[in-house]
C-alpha cells in the first residue's frame, strides 16, 4: 500500500463517522430509557440539543470534500467517501429524531403512563439493533448484514401500525388519554423514521460493497 | 521484371550493394596484410641450399628466392622459357650476391648435404662448405668430418665473446668516455665563468676536475688493456670456407653469427632458426648498412617518439578543446580560431616538419642551447635535430584532431549532467573537473587514438627534425638524465624508406622491407588496441556521450 | 457500539493526538522561508514574469501550478540562480531566501545553490557510481573524510527511500538504476548536502503511475524536515501533495492560497476556469 497519506485520511473519516454513529445510537438509547423509566432530567438533558452531532456532521462532509477535491477517489475509494456523506446525512437526522423523542417525553411524563407501551419499547429495541447492525455492517464492510438490516423495516412499521391502532382504540375509549396517546404516536413514528434512516445507511453500505444500487426495489431487498 | 522491380523497392539493393563495397574494403585490406606477411615472413625461413651446374661449367650455390618468365619482347621465346633468382651471398668473393640464372641453361642440381649458410660481420652470407679450423698456427680440427661438430660450439662462444666485448666498449668504456665528457664540459663551464668574471678563484674545481679526468683515464687505459686482452683470445681462431666454384675464404670466428647445414635442418631446427632469426630482428642492432641484423632501435624510437608526442598533444589539445568549449564566448574570434585549427590538419606534414626546423631545432634550440649548454658550443646539444623537436613536431601535427575529437566529446555531454552539478554549487571548473571531463574521456581517447595512428605514420616531418639512418645510442638509457631528449633517434617509417630506396643493396633489402612494414604494423595496432581497451573500459564506466 | 447510559462513548470522538496536532498544524501560517518581491524577469524581448510577489512558508509544499508557458519553471529557477545559465536575462525586484538576497551583487551564488537544492524533470544522475552521486555535494564542498561521507550517503539514501534498493551496490553506476529509482536518487543527491529549501521542477513527469506515487509519498515525508517547492503541470498532483497552492497565466501570479481552498473555492474565476478544465 503505496498512498499512506490518503489511507491515513480515510481511516480518519471511518473513524470520525462512526464515532458519529456511536454518539447518536447512544442518544437514541437514552431518549427510550428516559421515556421507559420515566426519567425527566435524562429526558431534558437530551432534548437540550445536539450540538456535537451537528458540529460532527460539518466535520465530517468538510473532510469528504476535501478528499474528493484533493485525492481524486477512484471505485472503491470514490463510493465509500460518497457512502459517507449520505451516512453523514442519515445520522444527523436520526440524532434530531433522538431530541424529537425526548422532546415528546417530556410532554407525557407530568402524566401519568398508559398502559400499553410494550410495543414501543420493543419498537425502539429494533430500530436500535438496525442502527447498530447498518453501522457494523459498514465497518465491517458485511452486505449480508445489511440486507438483514433492510428485511427488519417491514416489522418495524407493522410495529408502528399495531401501536397506532391500539392507541386509537384507548384515544376512542378515552379522550383523556389523547394527548398521551398522540405523543406516543409521535414517539412510534419517530422510531419508525430512525428505523427508515438506518436502512438508507444499510443500502449505501451496500453500495458501497457491492456497487449496487438497491434502493426503491423491493424485490431485491429479500433476495439474498 | 515485376520481382526485380518489388526487390528495388524493398530495398534490397542497397543491401546488396553496402555488403559488397564493405566486402572489397575487407578484401583490399586483407589483401595487402597477406602480401606483407607472406613476403616479409618468409624472409627468416631457413631454405635449402640448391647448387646449379650450368652448361658452361661454372657452379652456383645459393637459395632459390624468385621464379619468373623470361621477358624477351619481340622474340618467338618472349615468356617462354623461366628463369630462376639465385641468392649467392659472398658479395666479397664474386662483388654481387643475387644471379639469375635460365633454367634451360641448368645442366644438374643439387643440394649438396655439408654447405652452410652463415651470417657473418660484414659482406652479407656466405654460402659454402667448412673445411678447416685454426687457431693462431694450430689446425683445431685436424679433419674434416669434425669441422661442423667444432663449429657449433665455436660460433656459440663467439657469441659469448661477442657480448663480453660489447659490455667492455659499450657499458664500461662508454661510461668512462660519459665521465670524461663531462668533466671536459664542466672546465669550459669553469672557463666561461672566468671570462665573465676572471677576478674569481676557480682553481679548486678545476683540480677536482683534473683529478676524475685523470682516474678516469686510468680506467680507461685498463679497460682497453682488457678489451685487447679478451679479442686476442676471442679472435684467435679462423674458420675456412670452400664456396662453390672453389674458392676459399677464411672468417675470424668472433665474426660469424650463425651458421647452420641448409640442407641438413629437421623441422625442429628450421623452426628453431627461425624462431632465432626472428628473436634477433625484434631485439638487435643493425648490421650492414641496415640490410641485415635487427630494428630494435627503430622501434624503440618509434614507440618512445610516439609516446612522447601522446604526452604533449594530449594536455595541450584538452586544454584547448576546453578553452573553446567552455569558457570561451562564443562568437567570431572563437568560429575563427576553430576554422583554423581545422585547417591545421589538412597542412601538409613536410610543411610541419620545416616548421619544426626552424623553429624547434634553430630558434628553440638555439636558445637553450646558448642559455644551458654554452660550454658544447659549436658542438649544437639542442640546436639540432632531437626526439623532444621532432615529437613536438608531430604533436603541433596532430593537435588539430585531439582538439576536434575532444570538442565533439565535449559537446557530447549533455546540458543536463552540467545543470545538476551546478544546481549542487559546484562552480564551473569542478563541474568540468569532475563531471564533464570524465563523461567526455573516451571521446578524448578517441582522439588521442586518430593522433597516434597518424603520429606513427608520418616520416616526412620527422626527417628534418631528428630521425637518423642509424643512431649510435637509444634516447633512454641508464645514465644520468636518463631521458636524453636532445638525442637523434632511429624511427621505423624512415627505416623502411632507407632500407628499400637508400641501400646499397637492393635486393638484399627487400625483404627487410617488408618484415620492418610488419613491425611497424604490429606496434601502430598495439598502441591502438591498448587505448580502445582503456576506452571501453571508460565507456563502460561511465555510460554516458555518443562515442 | 457502546451500550453505556449517560456518558459520550470513546471510540473515534477522541482523535488521535497526532492527527489533531498534524491537522491543527496544517492550518498555522508559518515563518516564509522565500520573501519574493515585485519580482519581474525577461529574456531578451519576452517579459516573462510581471510583478510577482508571494511568500513561501517554511516546512510545507508549495505547488506552483498553471499551463505551459506561464514562468512557473522560470520562477522557480530563480530561488537558485540557475537562470544565469541562459544569456540575456533581466531580473528586478528582491527574491530572499531564509533572508539572504539571492540577486545582490555580494552574494556568493555557489553559497545560494548549496542551500537551495533542485531536483530536475528528467533524473540527470552523474555517470558515477550511486555513492559518488549521493556524497557529490558534499566532496565539492571539501568533505573527504570517509566516515562522513557514508553517514551521509545512508542517511540520504534512506531518506529519500532508495536505502533498502541500493544498499548492497553503492559502487554500481548510477545510470543502471530504473527511471522512478534514478528519480530518488537525484533527490537523496539533492538532501544530503541538507540544504534548507528543495527545488522540484516537474520531478515526476518523466515516470510511470506507481514511481509517481512513491516519489509523491516521498515528498510528504521530506516536508517534515525541508521546504518545498514544486513545479508541476498535473493539477491532481498538486492537490495530492501541496499544501499551498499558486496558480500562474501568462506569467503573472493569479491566486495564492491553501490548496484544500484552492481546489474547493478558488477565489478568482481564472482559477476556477483552469482548475475545472474550461478555458476562457
Amino acid at each position: 500500500m503505496e498512498r499512506h497519506h490518503f489511507e491515513d485520511e480515510l481511516q480518519v473519516l471511518k473513524q470520525r463517522l462512526l464515532g458519529m454513529g456511536a454518539l447518536v445510537e447512544d442518544r437514541v438509547h437514552q431518549a427510550v430509557t428516559a421515556l421507559i423509566e420515566r426519567r425527566l432530567g435524562l429526558a431534558e438533558q437530551i432534548a437540550g440539543g445536539d450540538q456535537e452531532v451537528n458540529e460532527l456532521q460539518i466535520e465530517i462532509d468538510d473532510r469528504c470534500l476535501k478528499l474528493l477535491a484533493l485525492q481524486q477517489p477512484m471505485a472503491t475509494d470514490l463510493r465509500l467517501i460518497t457512502a459517507a456523506m449520505k451516512i453523514n446525512a442519515d445520522l444527523e437526522r436520526i440524532g434530531d429524531q433522538a431530541v424529537n423523542i425526548a422532546q415528546n417525553v417530556i410532554k407525557i411524563l407530568p402524566q401519568p403512563p398508559l398502559r400499553p407501551t410494550i410495543d414501543i419499547p420493543r419498537m425502539a429495541q429494533i430500530t436500535q439493533s438496525m442502527t447498530r447492525d447498518s453501522l457494523d455492517a459498514f465497518v465491517k464492510k458485511d452486505a449480508v448484514l445489511a440486507r438483514k438490516v433492510l428485511k427488519r423495516d417491514d416489522e418495524v412499521d407493522q410495529l408502528k401500525d399495531q401501536v397506532f391502532r391500539v392507541l386509537l382504540t384507548y384515544m376512542m375509549a378515552d379522550p383523556g388519554t389523547i394527548e398521551r396517546a398522540l405523543s406516543l404516536i409521535l414517539i412510534s413514528r419517530n422510531l419508525e423514521r430512525i428505523a427508515d434512516h438506518a436502512t438508507n445507511i444499510a443500502e449505501d453500505v451496500i453500495f458501497l460493497v457491492e456497487a449496487k444500487d438497491v434502493r426503491h426495489h423491493h424485490e431485491e431487498r429479500v433476495t439474498p | 521484371m515485376h520481382e526485380l522491380l518489388k526487390s528495388f523497392r524493398r530495398g534490397e539493393p542497397m543491401i546488396w550493394f553496402t555488403g559488397s563495397a564493405l566486402g572489397i574494403c575487407i578484401l583490399m585490406i586483407a589483401g595487402l596484410i597477406l602480401v606483407i606477411l607472406v613476403n616479409g615472413l618468409s624472409f627468416f625461413w631457413p631454405q635449402r641450399l640448391e647448387q646449379v651446374t650450368l652448361e658452361d661449367g661454372s657452379v652456383f650455390l645459393g637459395e632459390v628466392v624468385n621464379r619468373e618468365a623470361i621477358p624477351n619482347p619481340g622474340q618467338p621465346d618472349h615468356l617462354k622459357r623461366q628463369r630462376i633468382l639465385l641468392r649467392l651471398g659472398n658479395r666479397d668473393l664474386y662483388g654481387f650476391d643475387f644471379k639469375w640464372v635460365d633454367e634451360d641453361q641448368i645442366q644438374k642440381r643439387e643440394a649438396p648435404p655439408d654447405v652452410y649458410f652463415v651470417e657473418r660481420r660484414e659482406y652479407g652470407p656466405l654460402l659454402g662448405t667448412p673445411v678447416a679450423i685454426r687457431q693462431g698456427d694450430k689446425d683445431l680440427a685436424g679433419d674434416p668430418r669434425a669441422v661442423p661438430s667444432m663449429l657449433r660450439e665455436l660460433v656459440a662462444k663467439a657469441g659469448r665473446d661477442r657480448e663480453a666485448v660489447e659490455r667492455i666498449e659499450k657499458d664500461e668504456i662508454g661510461e668512462i668516455n660519459q665521465q670524461i665528457e663531462q668533466a671536459r664540459l664542466a672546465a669550459r663551464k669553469l672557463d666561461l665563468v672566468a671570462r665573465h668574471d676572471p677576478g674569481r678563484d676557480l682553481s679548486r674545481e678545476r683540480a677536482e676536475l683534473q683529478r676524475v679526468t685523470d682516474e678516469q683515464q686510468a680506467l680507461f687505459q685498463r679497460k682497453t688493456q682488457e678489451l685487447s686482452a679478451l679479442l686476442e683470445q676471442a679472435a684467435g681462431s679462423f674458420v675456412s670456407f670452400k664456396a662453390a666454384g672453389g674458392r676459399e675464404k677464411e672468417l675470424r670466428s668472433l665474426d660469424i653469427y650463425r651458421a647452420y647445414p641448409a640442407n641438413q635442418l629437421s623441422w625442429l631446427w628450421r623452426l628453431s632458426v627461425y624462431g632465432s632469426r626472428l628473436w634477433e630482428f625484434f631485439s638487435g642492432d643493425p648490421r650492414e648498412s641496415n640490410t641485415e641484423g635487427g630494428i630494435f632501435p627503430a622501434i624503440f624510437g618509434t614507440v618512445m617518439m610516439v609516446l612522447i608526442m601522446s604526452v604533449i598533444v594530449v594536455p595541450f589539445g584538452v586544454l584547448a578543446a576546453l578553452y573553446l568549449r567552455e569558457y570561451a564566448k562564443q562568437g567570431a574570434l572563437v568560429r575563427t580560431v576553430r576554422i583554423a585549427v581545422n585547417n591545421l590538419a589538412g597542412v601538409p606534414s613536410i610543411v610541419f616538419g620545416v616548421f619544426g626546423l626552424g623553429f624547434f631545432v634553430y630558434f628553440v634550440g638555439g636558445g637553450i642551447d646558448r642559455i644551458f649548454f654554452p660550454e658544447a658550443l659549436p658542438t649544437p646539444t639542442f640546436g639540432t635535430g632531437g626526439i623532444l623537436w621532432a615529437s613536438l613536431t608531430l604533436a603541433l601535427l596532430t593537435v588539430p584532431v585531439v582538439i576536434v575529437a575532444s570538442e565533439e566529446a565535449l559537446a557530447a555531454v549533455p546540458r543536463s549532467m552540467r545543470e545538476a552539478s551546478l544546481a549542487m554549487g559546484a562552480t564551473k571548473f569542478q563541474t568540468i573537473l569532475r563531471v564533464v571531463l570524465p563523461a567526455a574521456a573516451p571521446g578524448i581517447l578517441t582522439g588521442l587514438i586518430l593522433a597516434m595512428a597518424r603520429g606513427a605514420g608520418e616520416v616526412a616531418p620527422l626527417m628534418l627534425t631528428g630521425v637518423v639512418k642509424l643512431a649510435p645510442e637509444l634516447p633512454l638509457d641508464s645514465f644520468f638524465p636518463f631521458f636524453h631528449l636532445d638525442r637523434k633517434f632511429m624511427h621505423l617509417g624512415f627505416h623502411i624508406y632507407d632500407v628499400g630506396f637508400q641501400s646499397p643493396n637492393v635486393e638484399a633489402a627487400k625483404p627487410m622491407v617488408y618484415t620492418t612494414t610488419i613491425f611497424l604494423l604490429i606496434i601502430v595496432v598495439l598502441l591502438n588496441l591498448t587505448a580502445i581497451v582503456v576506452r571501453n573500459r571508460l565507456r563502460r564506466k561511465y555510460q554516458a556521450g555518443a562515442f | 457500539m457502546s451500550q453505556e447510559v449517560g456518558t459520550v462513548p470513546d471510540t473515534g470522538l477522541r482523535i488521535k493526538t497526532e492527527v489533531k496536532a498534524r491537522e491543527a498544524g496544517a492550518a498555522e501560517i508559518r515563518d516564509a522561508d522565500i520573501v519574493i518581491k515585485h519580482v519581474n524577469l525577461s529574456y531578451g524581448e519576452n517579459h516573462v514574469l510581471h510583478d510577482i510577489t508571494m511568500d513561501i512558508e517554511d516546512r510545507r509544499v508549495s505547488a506552483l501550478i498553471g499551463p505551459s508557458g506561464c514562468g512557473k519553471s522560470t520562477l522557480l529557477r530563480c530561488f537558485n540562480r540557475m537562470n544565469d545559465l541562459i544569456d540575456d536575462v533581466r531580473i528586478s525586484g528582491t527574491i530572499k531566501v531564509k533572508g539572504l538576497d539571492v540577486n545582490a551583487a555580494a552574494t556568493d551564488v555557489i553559497e545560494v545553490r548549496r542551500r537551495v537544492g533542485m531536483v530536475f524533470q528528467k533524473s540527470n544522475p552523474f555517470p558515477k557510481s550511486i555513492y559518488e552521486n549521493v556524497v557529490y555535494g558534499l566532496r565539492i564542498a571539501g568533505i573527504n573524510d570517509k566516515a562522513t561521507l557514508d553517514e551521509a550517503c545512508e542517511r540520504s539514501l534512506k531518506g529519500a527511500a532508495l536505502w533498502d534498493e541500493v544498499k548492497d551496490r553503492l559502487n554500481e553506476s548510477g545510470l543502471g538504476l530504473s527511471g522512478g529509482q534514478m528519480q530518488r536518487l537525484c533527490i537523496a543527491r539533492a538532501i544530503a548536502v541538507e540544504p534548507e529549501i528543495v527545488l522540484m521542477d516537474e520531478p515526476c513527469s518523466s515516470l510511470d503511475p506507481i514511481a509517481t506515487v512513491k516519489i509523491e509519498e516521498l515528498i510528504y515525508d521530506l516536508k517534515a524536515k525541508y521546504t518545498i517547492v514544486i513545479v508541476t503541470h498535473n493539477l491532481q498532483q498538486a492537490a495530492r501533495v501541496s499544501d499551498r497552492t499558486a496558480f500562474f497565466w501568462l506569467g503573472r501570479l493569479v491566486e495564492y492560497g491553501p490548496t484544500a481552498d484552492m481546489f474547493t473555492k478558488p477565489r478568482e474565476k481564472l482559477t476556477e476556469d483552469y482548475i475545472t478544465g474550461r478555458f476562457g
